[in-house]
């Protein structure tokens, strides 16, 4: 991916006064460098050439890809959470869980700390991602600028590092890896819609343009 | 010398990054666009993330001594440290899964608070050197910090799927809770660190 990077703060000196027009100058979130606001195409990078931070990264297509796969989630996640993800056999016993049954287990045995850890990180918080994201690019999408848009938007940030799918991911491999030696491993369908899951909550994620999904809820007519 | 947003009377919006006036007769309290309360800098980020990196590091400590997985196997009940579970993978010849968890497990959450004690240690005594790669460094402790939760979504899974009534059983232990809470800590002391504050001082 080509990065371009915007060197005015280098070579000019900004007027040391707040009256110059908003929209034409933006700031690095890392070391609040002052910038000029350059147009970038879809397919670029811009990133603060004093830190490096990515500024803008504008995606293709961002509303309907966000929609589709938010709902592509949303419709994989009760299989993924609530299906057997697999079953172990060692000496003629058989036991298969899911991951519901994890946290529930968990609550059972005394640790209830632990348990409503994993339970928002790997089951409510990714629902709730999925949720917002969907409802919001819903609305971009039919262009229904619903007053607590910005509200929905302002929590899918804040929640956005608690849901912790991927590392959930990890976890079930490295389960695997652990009980391969000493029982036979079924991999049940589970499995199978919790990958989906994985995969469209990433995608939804990372196929969401904050930037364009901010300008236009701000266009939309928001009133406060 | 370049101008800085704060400089020019600018701030970001913690939660949209729009920019908004924050000095003179303009200067707005709340983002228009978003509604989130408008700072030049994260209110309090010095003490608050100090405060909670200090937590981390003790809770560190029983984290790793305390045992962190009970596993019951025919009525004889064996207790395992964080560090038994890593060694029990490279005596078995799974170094590949040993320094996954080694990494995840030990490794980041030490890393992490290292280098957000070295972070704030340079902010307080103003060094001005190496200023990208310190951001760059906040930036892969941002990043890595949600990963050292696999040690215990392993035990969650391990509960549910080895839990042959009579003959072997796996349970969280009493280092569960701390590591957890070294785990959040440090995730906390990232998100409340601000590292504008890096090029300021």
């Amino acid at each position: 991916m080509h990065c371009e990077t915007s060197n005015i703060g280098h070579q000019t000196m900004l007027p040391q006064t707040t009256d110059f027009d908003l929209d034409q100058v933006i700031a690095c979130p890392d070391c609040d460098l002052l910038l000029e606001n350059i147009p970038v195409a879809t397919g670029e990078k811009l990133c603060c050439p004093r830190c490096g931070e990515t500024l803008k990264e504008p995606k293709t297509n961002s509303i309907n890809r966000t929609l589709a796969l938010s709902l592509t989630g949303l419709l994989l996640y009760p299989f993924a959470i609530f299906m057997p993800i697999m079953t172990l056999n060692t000496m003629g016993l058989e036991n298969s869980g899911n991951i519901f049954d994890g946290v529930f287990m968990t609550w059972i045995s005394g640790y209830r700390f632990i348990a409503v850890i994993v339970a928002l990180t790997s089951v409510i918080f990714p629902l709730i991602k999925l949720l917002l994201l969907f409802l919001v690019s819903l609305s971009l999408k039919f262009k229904r600028y619903h007053n607590s848009l910005h509200l929905l938007m302002r929590s899918y940030i804040h929640l956005d590092e608690w849901g912790m799918l991927e590392v959930f991911m990890l976890g079930i491999l490295v389960t695997i890896i652990k009980m391969h030696h000493m029982a036979a491993i079924h991999y049940d369908a589970g499995l199978f819609c919790f990958v989906g899951l994985l995969a469209a909550a990433l995608g939804s994620s990372i196929m969401m343009d904050k930037e364009e999904f901010w300008k236009l809820i701000e266009n939309g007519g928001v009133s406060y | 010398m370049s101008t800085t947003a704060k400089a020019a009377g600018l701030a970001l919006c913690h939660d949209c990054h729009k920019l908004v006036p924050a000095a003179g007769k303009s200067a707005l309290a709340s983002c228009p666009r978003c509604g989130a309360a408008i700072h030049l800098r994260k209110p309090g980020s010095l003490n608050r993330s100090w405060a909670l990196v200090l937590a981390a590091l003790i809770l560190y400590f029983p984290a790793n001594l305390l045992p962190i997985m009970l596993v019951d196997f025919m009525g004889s009940p064996d207790l395992s440290t964080i560090m038994d579970g890593i060694i029990y993978f490279f005596q078995e010849g799974s170094y590949g899964i040993g320094a996954v968890i080694l990494t995840a497990s030990i490794l980041v959450p030490c890393f992490k608070i290292i280098c957000l004690i070295l972070i704030l240690l340079s902010i307080h005594f103003r060094w001005r050197s190496w200023l990208r790669h310190k951001t760059i460094l906040f930036r892969i402790i941002e990043f890595i910090g949600r990963w050292s939760m696999l040690d215990i979504f392993v035990i969650a899974l391990l509960h549910v799927m080895v839990n042959f009534e009579n003959i072997t059983t796996i349970t969280a232990a009493p280092a569960a809770p701390y590591f957890v809470g070294v785990v959040i800590c440090t995730m906390f002391a990232a998100i409340t660190f601000d590292p504008r504050l890096l090029w300021d001082a």
